[in-house]
């Protein structure tokens, strides 16, 4: 699910850049650029927690 | 705020000593602004307290202040002691920290005043220290960062601020998140500062530890950069080296897959990426005690507070930005308050 999910946000960020400069400027074009970022940083979100999720996963296992 | 190539100070010691690339091909997150090299050789000195007081009394401090700095040291700490003198030799700096203090957000603004108003380099020194917090506070490590340059470039070994300088140096670029350089900065903040309030150097141990469990994940690394990339792309860099990175996500993101199955077909564990990382903490917990300036918890009220105030309010502070600043503070504070509206909606 992580790998779609940054896969969309790639799309997305790649749609975004070949707009044109003037649209990227335009308060739409602001818009969609904070879209993106909050959808990467959900993505983070996830990653940070699927990491710790693990660790602690292997921490336990480790101590068994 | 000047960001240019650290560049002066002790040239002839400076060693780079840019950490190795992490392998696994996962970019490792590089701050937008300029990292100078950690220096070989120690470039603090000790604190000399009468060169201190006599710069105080240039500042305006009174014969009492500076009484009551000496007896202050035991009670508050160093580096406590001699902020307070300095705001109390300089009542427009004072009321600017206090702002900080009152999650105001025309804090920024204030000090920077302060600051492009100085040519003091105690005063400098104090503001750029405050100022380099109040952005840590608002999660802008990049702005922090290059408070810091200037204040190690252009402002050393005039404050016992100078250790909580090089730690804060080391957590802003710990949040980036840029661990391989915020690591030999810790180091060095350690071996360097000895005398360092006990609450900074267990905090410092403790971040070193977190560190060092989640370079040991590949998961971990993967989060950092896509956290770099978070910040690029609230900053609207949506061109090739954004994309690049998000390029590798996907690969790596690809690879662990791969490894995960490969291992449960052979009715394995978990795939060796994973592990071990320990039980890193996502932030550091710095542990109570005395003998610091400021408050080291994160304040989140300030983005409230800027949300908070009137329409009028706020245009009158982004008018007094755009008039009367140097450029370099001006675009500072523009980013900052931007940035500010944003963590608000």
């Amino acid at each position: 699910m992580l790998k779609f999910l940054q896969e969309r946000v790639n799309k997305t960020t790649k749609e975004l850049d070949a707009k044109p400069a003037e649209v990227r400027e335009a308060e739409a074009g602001k818009v969609e650029a904070d879209a993106v970022a909050t959808k990467q940083g959900r993505v983070t979100d996830l990653m940070r927690r699927l990491a710790e999720k693990l660790g602690k996963e292997n921490e336990t296992e480790g101590g068994r | 705020m000047s960001r240019p190539p650290f560049r002066g100070l002790l040239a002839g010691c400076l060693l780079a000593l840019v950490a190795t690339a992490q392998d696994e091909g996962i970019p490792s997150p590089v701050p937008a602004v300029p990292v100078p090299p950690v220096a070989v050789q120690n470039p603090f000195q000790p604190f000399d307290r009468a060169r201190f007081e006599a710069a105080c009394k240039q500042l305006g401090a009174t014969p009492e202040q500076i009484a009551a700095f000496g007896k202050r040291i035991d009670e508050v700490g160093l580096a406590r002691a001699a902020d307070d003198l300095v705001r109390a030799a300089v009542p427009e700096f004072d009321a600017a920290v206090k702002k900080h203090e009152g999650g105001d957000p025309q804090a920024a603004l204030d000090l920077t005043k302060v600051l492009a108003a100085t040519q003091d380099p105690l005063l400098q020194a104090h503001v750029r220290y405050h100022l380099a917090r109040l952005f840590l506070d608002c999660d802008d490590p990049e702005n922090a960062i290059a408070a810091l340059n200037d204040y190690l470039e252009k402002n050393l070994n005039r404050s016992p601020l100078d250790g909580e300088a090089a730690y804060f140096y080391a957590q802003a670029l710990a949040e980036i998140p840029a661990p391989d350089l915020a690591l030999p900065r810790f180091r060095a903040f350690l071996q360097w500062f000895p005398d360092a309030s006990e609450r900074f150097r267990s905090a410092a141990h403790q971040r070193i530890g977190e560190i060092e469990r989640q370079q040991e994940s590949r998961l971990h690394n993967l989060a950092d950069g896509m956290k770099k990339t978070t910040r690029d792309l609230k900053k609207k860099r949506t061109g090739k080296p954004t994309q690049l990175d998000q390029e590798t996500y996907v690969e790596e993101l690809q690879a662990l897959i791969e490894e995960f199955q490969e291992k449960e077909n052979q009715g394995g564990g978990k795939a060796s990426g994973t592990s071990p990382s320990g039980n890193p903490a996502t932030e550091s917990a710095l542990p109570e005690g005395d003998g610091t300036v400021g408050n080291l918890e994160k304040r989140p009220s300030l983005a409230d507070r800027w949300g908070d105030m009137k329409d009028a309010e706020r245009e009158k502070i982004r008018a007094e930005v755009n008039k009367g600043l140097p450029p370099q503070y001006q675009k500072m504070l523009e980013e900052y308050y931007k940035k500010l509206g944003k963590a608000q909606k």
